[in-house]
């Protein structure tokens, strides 16, 4: 008992300390999420046309999908791809509200006199729910933002120029899915297609659903991955890379952090090794 | 403060409080933790109804059913005129609503007609989802053992990935192959083989799922350290 306390401490310490003292190392280079820059990056928007992106998560996997919907986001704005961000999973409302706001205030700073604006920029559709029966309606709607109707504020989304004239689902050049749930992932490539239309498709996952997401990525219907808290750090470096203004040292600090717990449960797992070894070995020789 | 930043400032020390308290079951179990246990399972039990109500049926359904989400102006005008079809949503929602008789053991047959429309539109949509899904897959996997760059090179990399992905993809379905008698045969010899790539496998989503929980410790201990710390210093005028 007294050993399992001491494990949780040390977990926590190895977590706490890169934070607190705020260090920040090079992010492990992810061949996924660069991919997954140079296919937002080759989207091309005519006026009218829009990005979907979707924030399935909650404050259950806030913690790398929170990361990703960010760089995403960041990306996004920089092209002035205007979003329609929208969600299947009730929780996801505060993500939905503060996410898009934060990055573009971020923007906003690092460059003055540009605006982001809500209904320009992006536009909060909120929580849809009929999962399948939903994503297939609104795939054959004629035009998605009168299916869609209103946004979260009641406001009819057709009222915002940005967004008035998108027309049929092919003129959403890019769909973005950032969840850590399996089961609404599966959704929208079951059902966000239709004969003549399959969309460009990038996914956040968290780390539990990576296996699983490398089965799409490996068939080619996804076009882009980024792979927990450290797919978001890399891609928060490509990004910077790009935009030599992009600053998210936050990211790169609880990438940090991630990677000190791992080295310190490796080490735990060696020393439970080495110690069950040393006990085999005192069995067998009496 | 103004009072979305004081209702700023609470939130986040009810937070640290709900955090702390939940972490403090590493310790043991205790009435706090289980308080808080509760406090959040409530929570989301009751905010799950609530925001479908709130973001679907009202402003989707119910308000232009009653022509809530028409304004009247002064000058007499609407923002837009009233759309009287939509009182057709209530036939399917009467029909939704014969579920109910569930309860009635007399006219629990009213409520087999949902169950079976439901199963029926289910299974329908379970079909197309699986092509839609799974038919991208299959194609996926036909993957050229011998790949070669467009110079005409031998690419080894690229040849050896599709050499492992092709041999584990074969050996892994063959390990389910439980059809008919496999003694002796070459399939049964090769039967084994699948397991210990099962075994990497799943030793990979273990691996993953270890590093998703320690993600969720990263981001409770950043909120911790950086949001609840600041709000408890603002709380005691230290801020």
């Amino acid at each position: 008992m007294q050993g399992r306390r001491l494990i949780y401490l040390a977990m926590i310490v190895a977590v706490a300390v890169p934070m607190l003292l705020g260090w920040s190392l090079q992010p492990q280079r992810l061949v996924t999420a660069e991919r997954m820059y140079d296919v937002v990056e080759g989207v091309q928007v005519e006026p009218g046309e829009v990005a979907v992106v979707w924030f399935d998560f909650g404050p259950g996997t806030m913690a790398e999908n929170e990361p990703q919907a960010q760089v995403l986001l960041e990306h996004l704005f920089r092209r002035r791809i205007p979003v329609v961000l929208l969600s299947q999973y009730q929780q996801a409302e505060a993500a939905l509200q503060s996410i898009p706001r934060d990055v573009a205030t971020r923007l906003e700073r690092e460059m003055p006199g540009q605006r982001w604006s809500y209904g320009e920029a992006w536009v909060n559709g909120g929580f849809r729910p009929g999962g399948s029966i939903f994503i297939q309606a609104l795939v054959n709607a004629p035009d998605v933002s009168k299916f869609l109707g209103r946004e979260v504020g009641g406001m009819p989304i057709a009222q915002y120029p940005a967004f008035a004239k998108i027309g049929g689902v092919e003129r959403v050049k890019l769909v973005g899915h950032i969840t850590g749930l399996t089961g609404v992932f599966d959704t929208i490539i079951q059902f966000f297609q239709k004969a003549d239309y399959r969309p460009t498709l990038v996914h956040g996952c968290t780390s539990i659903t990576i296996p699983e997401a490398y089965i799409f990525l490996d068939s080619g219907q996804l076009k882009g991955l980024l792979e927990g808290i450290a797919g978001a750090a890399w891609y928060s470096e490509v990004l910077k890379q790009h935009f030599p203004q992009s600053n998210n040292t936050k990211l790169l600090v609880v990438n940090t952090a991630l990677s000190s717990a791992h080295l310190v449960l490796i080490g735990l797992i060696v020393l439970g090794n080495l110690i069950a070894l040393k006990d085999w070995l005192r069995r067998r020789h009496g | 403060m103004g009072s979305s930043g004081t209702w700023q400032l609470y939130s986040v020390l009810v937070g640290g409080l709900g955090t702390l308290a939940i972490f403090s079951f590493l310790i043991k179990e205790n009435p706090l933790y289980r308080f808080f246990e509760h406090l959040f399972i409530g929570i989301a039990a009751g905010l799950g109804p609530m925001l479908v109500i709130r973001d679907f049926l009202w402003p989707t359904i119910l308000a232009p059913m009653f022509g809530d989400n028409v304004t009247a102006f002064p000058d007499g005008t609407l923002s837009e005129p009233y759309q009287p079809l939509y009182l057709l949503y209530i036939v399917p929602m009467l029909f939704g609503c014969l579920y109910y008789f569930i309860y009635s053991r007399r006219n629990a047959w009213l409520a087999k007609i949902v169950i079976g429309f439901t199963l029926g539109a289910s299974g329908a949509l379970a079909i197309r989802g699986f092509f839609g899904e799974v038919l991208p897959q299959i194609f996926g996997s036909f993957k050229p053992l011998v790949v070669l760059s467009e110079a005409g090179g031998f690419e080894i990399v690229e040849s050896l990935n599709n050499i492992i992905f092709v041999a584990t993809l074969l050996l892994v379905l063959n390990y389910f192959f439980f059809t008919f008698g496999r003694e002796g045969s070459v399939q049964g010899k090769a039967a084994p083989l699948g397991r210990p790539l099962l075994m990497v496998c799943f030793g990979a989503f273990f691996g993953s799922t270890v590093m998703a929980r320690l993600a969720l410790l990263v981001e409770r201990v950043q909120f911790i350290s950086d949001d609840w710390l600041s709000a408890v210093r603002v709380l005691f005028g230290l801020g």
